[in-house]
């Protein structure tokens, strides 16, 4: 609908004519104030208006129409019979016109500039709608989102301390287990080797649960919040080797460690990672042949296996290389995984839950675990680290 | 006639309390043997023989309505209690529990063995030197046997 203001009504008529008879829908009013008025209840596409007025000029007229936020965006056609003057050209536009058209006025282009200000109208508030309807659908699903992200938290938690409880409550009649049956071995089967047997193999697996079950603990602890401290690598590697002391000794093995550079971890759980990867070398060592073990460590630009060394890098790679029996890469996803082993349990004892734990751990300082191995031909554990936990990094959530 | 020595265990499961009693037995029968089953029973059954006091007492963590750790705290601030020498003997093996009776005053943690043999050793070895440099010879002990022992 089209709103024509002007106080003769000659030029109402023909104005409302013109514009009827090329299909628009058109209302008049006679002066500002009456015009106002309709604005006020009607929505209109376009305004066509007088300058010159009795009372309230087009000019008033126009101010207050943007003035009201709900009629600013309607475009304003000023239409003048004098004031054809360049100020008041201007004048009209600064008051809220978008065009000036002057008397006489050519009925063709008057219609062509109609056409093309309603259809920008309408086109604005086309767009203002699409806006609102994408600002409320952002805010439901921000909302959303934020709530699944607070459910998930909480499920979280409860599944740690289910973990948590769960590993502790199954301890205890396992320990049972393995306690009575040791003492029924010991009291009364010292003569029966083939019973004393069976009950060796129940012995094994309720033992062989409990490692489990502590591996299941150890592994749920990990993404508890980290503290990063600055620590220095060797004296990490070197509390590794005294916890696997035992096994060192028993087979033998030689260790070549350069100096590492201080780095910034949780410092437990980087003793942890190098402890179960070492405790894999020694474990997969070949028959009769002393295991060698070199760690080397460097600075390296990017987080990367292949990154080339660099004095003042952000990153710091550690290589763990043994002589033992190696494996075929094609297996390399597979040895990260939990639970996953390439032998038999009789073959090579372990949980194989290790370098599960050391993945999720290197994960959880922000950092990259590989593997380089050819059968027969020992293995390469490559690990990347930054060098600085950045503090969005330290709070990071790893799931 | 030297006085025969005395043991109390304070422990809720009565598993291992007829089994701590039985290897005791087998160690040295003339040692006398007590047990309580939480805290609070310790503490009444400890405040009720100021004259025959236990030589050694085995304190377990997890009891209810007295647990070991409090158990210990208050044993320690007992003036005709504090003396005596407190084991810790449980299930646990966390640094956490270790660390904290170890401050309050135990002067041992051992981790239930799973192994007779082993109780059986640990049971001797305390036996025979209750009087006599009892903290070296756990400290020895803890060393050469598999159960998990600080002390």
């Amino acid at each position: 609908m089209i709103l024509i203001v002007d106080d003769k009504p000659e030029n109402l008529f023909s104005l409302k004519t013109l514009l009827q008879l090329n299909l628009y829908d058109v209302d008049t009013a006679a002066s500002g104030e009456e015009a106002l008025k309709k604005i006020l209840k009607i929505e209109y596409e376009l305004i066509i208006l007088d300058v010159q007025m009795p009372g309230m000029d087009g000019y008033e007229v126009a101010e207050i129409i943007t003035g009201y936020s709900k009629s600013k965006d309607i475009p304003i056609i000023f239409l003048s019979a004098v004031n054809i003057d360049k100020r008041f050209i201007t004048k009209g536009y600064t008051s809220g016109g978008v065009d000036y058209v002057t008397k006489p006025f050519d009925p063709d282009l008057l219609l062509l500039k109609i056409k093309t200000f309603s259809k920008l109208y309408r086109q604005t508030k086309e767009l203002n709608d699409i806006k609102n309807n994408l600002e409320q659908k952002v805010e439901e699903r921000t909302a959303e989102l934020k709530q699944a992200n607070k459910n998930l938290e909480a499920s979280n938690a409860e599944l740690q301390q289910y973990a948590f409880i769960a590993s502790h409550d199954l301890q205890e009649p396992l320990r049972k287990i393995i306690t009575f049956t040791r003492i029924i071995e010991e009291r009364f089967l010292e003569n029966t080797p083939e019973v004393k047997e069976y009950l060796d193999k129940i012995i094994s697996s309720s033992v062989r649960m409990r490692t489990l079950i502590n591996d299941l603990l150890n592994y749920s602890r990990i993404s508890i919040e980290p503290v990063f401290v600055f620590a220095n690598l060797t004296n990490l590697i070197n509390q590794a080797l005294a916890d696997l002391e035992v096994s060192i000794l028993e087979k033998k093995a030689h260790f070549q460690i350069n100096n590492l550079p201080v780095i910034e971890v949780v410092p437990e759980q980087i003793t942890q990672v190098f402890q179960n990867i070492i405790s894999n070398a020694l474990k997969f060592s070949k028959k009769d042949i002393e295991p060698v073990i070199t760690i080397t460590g460097e600075l390296v630009q990017r987080k990367s296996a292949e990154s080339k060394p660099a004095v003042n890098g952000n990153y710091c790679r550690i290589t763990i290389t043994d002589n033992g029996i190696g494996f075929d890469e094609m297996y390399i996803e597979k040895i990260f995984s939990m639970f996953q082993r390439l032998h038999g349990k009789a073959e090579y004892k372990g949980t194989g839950i290790g370098l599960s734990i050391a993945k999720k751990i290197i994960e959880n300082h922000n950092g990259i675990i590989t593997a380089k191995s050819k059968e027969n031909e020992g293995s390469t554990f490559i690990i990347v680290l930054p060098v600085k936990q950045t503090a969005a990094q330290a709070k990071a959530p790893v799931n | 006639m030297t006085k025969a020595l005395s043991f109390l265990l304070v422990d809720d499961d009565s598993d291992d309390t007829s089994l701590f009693k039985e290897v005791l037995e087998e160690v040295n029968s003339s040692i006398i043997f007590n047990s309580a089953e939480d805290g609070q029973q310790a503490i009444q059954f400890l405040k009720s023989r100021t004259n025959e006091l236990p030589d050694v007492i085995f304190l377990d963590l997890n009891m209810p309505k007295m647990g070991g750790k409090e158990c210990l705290t208050q044993i320690k601030k007992d003036e005709h209690l504090h003396k005596i020498p407190v084991i810790m003997y449980t299930t646990s093996s966390q640094s956490k529990d270790i660390e904290e009776t170890m401050q309050k005053g135990a002067i041992c943690f051992i981790t239930k063995p799973t192994n007779i043999k082993e109780l059986k050793n640990i049971l001797a070895s305390i036996a025979g030197s209750v009087h006599n440099n009892l903290e070296k010879t756990l400290r020895n002990l803890s060393n050469t046997i598999n159960t998990f022992m600080v002390c």
